[in-house]
């Protein structure tokens, strides 16, 4: 399955460009906001810049749309015109949205109308985007999308499930082209949920290589969508060759040149890290850049592909390493030809997305 | 007497406006930007289209308190900001007559 084109936005803006750019650049503080309910504290969050949803030429036909189906359109969008291919009637295109939470701002405020007014009197919009398919419907009305359309929602590895499914379509040729991706929100339910069930980062750092029993979160937020295919001009980043779920194989039979590990403390234990990184090979972690989501693979997915595509590795945004593990120091142009990026859930779960060149 | 109608009115237009920019997710509009004879759908005026009446059924039942079930009737109620400002003044008018007598 080949990489055609990725499409990003996050804290550090919109485009494939500006997530290179956000690798270059490193680390960033995060926002530290106050709660309604816990005003004495500063919670730190990576949340989306609100002009990078901006932009009337694709939103133009969204005027309902909420900021969840936004961001979403938004990464399907540019992950379309990134690839540079002329996506007309004669192929099928398929969307497959993963997300853990889903819209769930529309959600509640959907919930507060029927608490507060009645089931009489909520808002039709809001009832019609409090769903998490909305997004899918987004995005395939604005490239007028007409192939298979679903949502992938699940709190372990949606954007793993969503490209395990890619691949089945692919492979029986129900599509001839996946648009796939991974969208969550951090809106003021979430922050309070993460402020009460997670540990967070008071200094606004998650650290990758602790590999801690309780790790720390910064709440972050956004989408990234990839087009996919099995044409052999759609490999611009290279390709997507396998999703292995609760993975015991043995990885010295398939040594990758980087493992990204994919801690960010929303998961809860991280020690399983320790024993995900491959002797001789490089590891990295690329979650401090835009935070701490359950589809977070998704964003340490396309900066493997961007690595493929550009050969460099990228240096670690926060590269404080007790463990002495073999982490990338410095951004450098090297021979990189496959990653694995490899996330845990709950210190057990386990899944390991395998790109190569 | 009159006086006190319009500056009534005018309030109402006034919340109106602001329930519609609130409530419909009108793009790069503000409340004093909506004149008041301005036609709320159609391609002329504000362009509002059937869910967003549907919305302003809900705004009037959560914020004003009437119901409007008849179609044809909301055509003529629907038409602008100032149809629909009076349409609001006058059912509160005969609601608060018929709490007098």
């Amino acid at each position: 399955m080949n990489i055609a084109g990725i499409g990003t936005i996050c804290t550090r803006g919109r485009g494939i460009e500006s997530f290179a750019h956000a690798l270059q650049q490193g680390w960033k503080a995060p926002q530290f906001i106050s709660l309604q309910s816990l005003p004495d504290k500063s919670f730190p969050v990576y949340p989306l810049n609100q002009e990078s949803l901006m932009d009337k030429a694709v939103l133009g036909k969204m005027r309902r749309a909420d900021r969840f189906s936004r961001m979403a359109a938004l990464a399907a969008w540019d992950a379309v015109q990134d690839s540079g291919m002329a996506l007309d009637g004669e192929h099928t295109m398929g969307i497959i949205v993963a997300s853990a939470f889903g819209p769930h701002t529309t959600t509640f405020r959907f919930l507060d109308d029927i608490l507060d007014y009645g089931e009489a009197n909520v808002s039709p919009t809001a009832f019609s985007h409090s769903v998490h398919n909305t997004a899918a419907s987004y995005i395939a009305s604005l490239l007028d999308i007409r192939g298979p359309t679903i949502t992938v929602s699940q709190f372990a590895f949606p954007f793993h499930q969503a490209i395990l499914l890619a691949q089945a379509w692919l492979d029986e040729k129900r599509c001839d082209y996946v648009l796939v991706g991974s969208a969550d929100e951090s809106g003021r339910v979430m922050e309070y949920i993460c402020s009460q069930k997670l540990r967070i980062a008071d200094d606004g750092q998650i650290q990758p290589f602790h590999f801690s029993a309780a790790p720390k979160a910064v709440p972050g937020e956004g989408s990234v969508f990839f087009l996919m295919t099995s044409r052999e001009d759609g490999r611009k980043y290279g390709e997507l060759s396998e999703v292995a779920l609760s993975s015991h194989r043995n990885e010295e039979e398939d040594k990758p040149d980087i493992c990204i590990l994919e801690a960010d403390g929303m998961a809860g234990d991280e020690t399983g890290y320790r024993d995900a990184v491959v002797p001789g090979a490089f590891a990295a972690g690329y979650s401090p850049l835009f935070g701490s989501m359950l589809t977070g693979s998704g964003f340490q997915c396309a900066a493997a592909a961007l690595m493929l595509k550009e050969q460099i590795r990228y240096a670690c945004p926060v590269q404080d390493n007790p463990g002495r593990v073999n982490i990338c120091t410095v951004t450098e142009t090297a021979e990189i030809h496959s990653i694995h990026c490899i996330r845990y859930h709950c210190g057990q779960k386990k899944a390991v997305i395998k790109l190569r060149r | 007497m009159e006086g006190d109608q319009e500056k009534t009115l005018a309030e109402i237009r006034a919340r109106v406006k602001g329930l519609l920019v609130d409530n419909l997710a009108l793009q790069d509009i503000q409340a004093e930007d909506i004149r008041d004879d301005e036609i709320l759908f159609g391609e002329e005026g504000l362009g509002l289209d059937s869910l967003d009446a549907v919305e302003i059924v809900v705004l009037l039942q959560r914020n004003f308190g009437l119901e409007m079930k008849d179609i044809d009737q909301g055509k003529k109620i629907f038409y602008s900001v100032d149809t629909l400002a009076r349409y609001i003044y006058e059912n509160r008018k005969s609601n608060t007559s018929k709490e007098q007598s």
